[in-house]
């Protein structure tokens, strides 16, 4: 009796532990989501990634002025893209700033926040910890598109991209949707 | 007798408690006095009128990453390095107008007081090649710079850099343009420093 007593308190804990880290893995998912609700759109599936040629293998990034570096492990990019579509007319930029910083306060903290209406154009770029690497992710909003890029980085590949903060966001999005293969 | 000796006691005892509440009071207070990082949520609302919005921010545990990251054998990223080494954080917000008159003297008043607290000194020997003003003040604490802050505004635009940790206009000269620092065109104009 005992020990079917305890096996619950584990499995139960098992559970609780299982949610936490789906929840904290969904983040990715939460920030499709409240674009797709903020803005009415739809993001694109899989086909559109095949065809997009996300590899599989490695991301190779050029980072500014320097030579190739591998900036991106298998399996630890997340790309959803969001084409053709109306982000102009719905919803004010400071209305989507706070959504956004409400849906990632528990678990991220913001680098860098820009938005510039007169362009239709808005760049959030979010950090976490990853154990001995880092998360972060990149939401790119314009008037008929949008990129929500999650990656995990070394501390070494962090270091140099923080350097030049204001390119970061363009230089992993642009490496996660437009690569080449190793 | 005894109890004329007990209130006194007591009173003796209630008199150091009340020191000791006033000297953890007095401590936090100068502890929160003496904080470089200037808070400038108070600017957001501006955000609804700008045409364009910069929110960096670059806290400790990035600033450490940054600088034990980086190699120290490439030039360029041992000079970054060097610049970001002891730095506690790098914070930046910016807006930009269409027109003028989008923001008053009253937005800017609750980053003024801030800067007005007696830890902070202005530097007014401090031009810039652009256009408006740019106020540069340093936080010390004992011997050591503590923090910088500027604040920088013209009809159409309002920028506010916050760098903790040891700083001087040297430094913010070389880091202007990196970590999201915009290019402040700072000169120094007269050696002397005042308050």
């Amino acid at each position: 009796m005992k020990k079917s007593i305890a096996f619950g308190f584990l499995l139960l804990l098992l559970a609780g532990l299982a949610h936490t880290a789906q929840a904290k893995d969904d983040d990715f998912g939460a920030v499709v989501k409240l674009i797709e609700q903020f803005y009415h759109v739809k993001h694109q599936g899989i086909p559109f990634l095949a065809r997009a040629g996300i590899k599989t293998t490695t991301t190779v990034a050029r980072i500014a002025g320097g030579p190739k570096r591998q900036l991106v492990e298998t399996g630890s990019v997340k790309v959803a893209y969001f084409e053709d579509q109306d982000f102009k007319s719905k919803g004010s930029f400071t209305g989507f700033k706070a959504s956004i910083g409400a849906a990632l306060a528990e678990n991220w903290s913001p680098l860098i926040q820009v938005a510039s209406p007169k362009d239709d154009e808005q760049t959030y770029i979010y950090l976490r910890d990853a154990g001995d690497r880092f998360n972060v992710l990149v939401v790119t909003i314009e008037s008929r598109e949008a990129c929500v890029v999650q990656v995990s980085l070394s501390p070494q590949a962090l270091a140099k991209l923080m350097h030049n903060p204001d390119e970061m966001g363009e230089t992993i999005t642009v490496e996660a949707t437009t690569h080449e293969q190793e | 007798m005894k109890s004329l000796s007990q209130t006194l006691l007591k009173f003796a005892h209630l008199r150091l408690a009340l020191l000791a509440v006033l000297v953890t009071f007095g401590a936090a207070a100068t502890a929160g006095a003496q904080n470089p990082r200037i808070q400038t949520s108070q600017l957001d609302a501006l955000a609804a009128k700008a045409t364009e919005t910069v929110d960096v921010n670059i806290d400790e545990r990035l600033m450490q990453l940054t600088a034990r990251f980086l190699s120290s054998k490439d030039d360029d990223e041992a000079k970054v390095k060097e610049l970001v080494n002891g730095l506690k954080g790098i914070y930046v917000k910016s807006f930009e107008f269409e027109n003028e008159g989008q923001y008053t003297d009253a937005d800017l008043e609750g980053i003024r007081s801030q800067l007005r607290n007696t830890a902070w000194n202005r530097i007014v020997n401090v031009n810039s090649k652009k256009e408006g003003s740019v106020e540069v003040y340093l936080m010390q604490t004992g011997d050591q710079i503590s923090g910088l802050a500027v604040l920088a505004t013209d009809p159409k635009e309002i920028t506010v850099v916050n760098i903790i940790g040891p700083i001087d206009l040297e430094k913010l000269r070389q880091l202007e343009g990196q970590f999201g620092i915009p290019d402040l065109d700072i000169e120094r104009s007269k050696p002397k420093r005042k308050n």
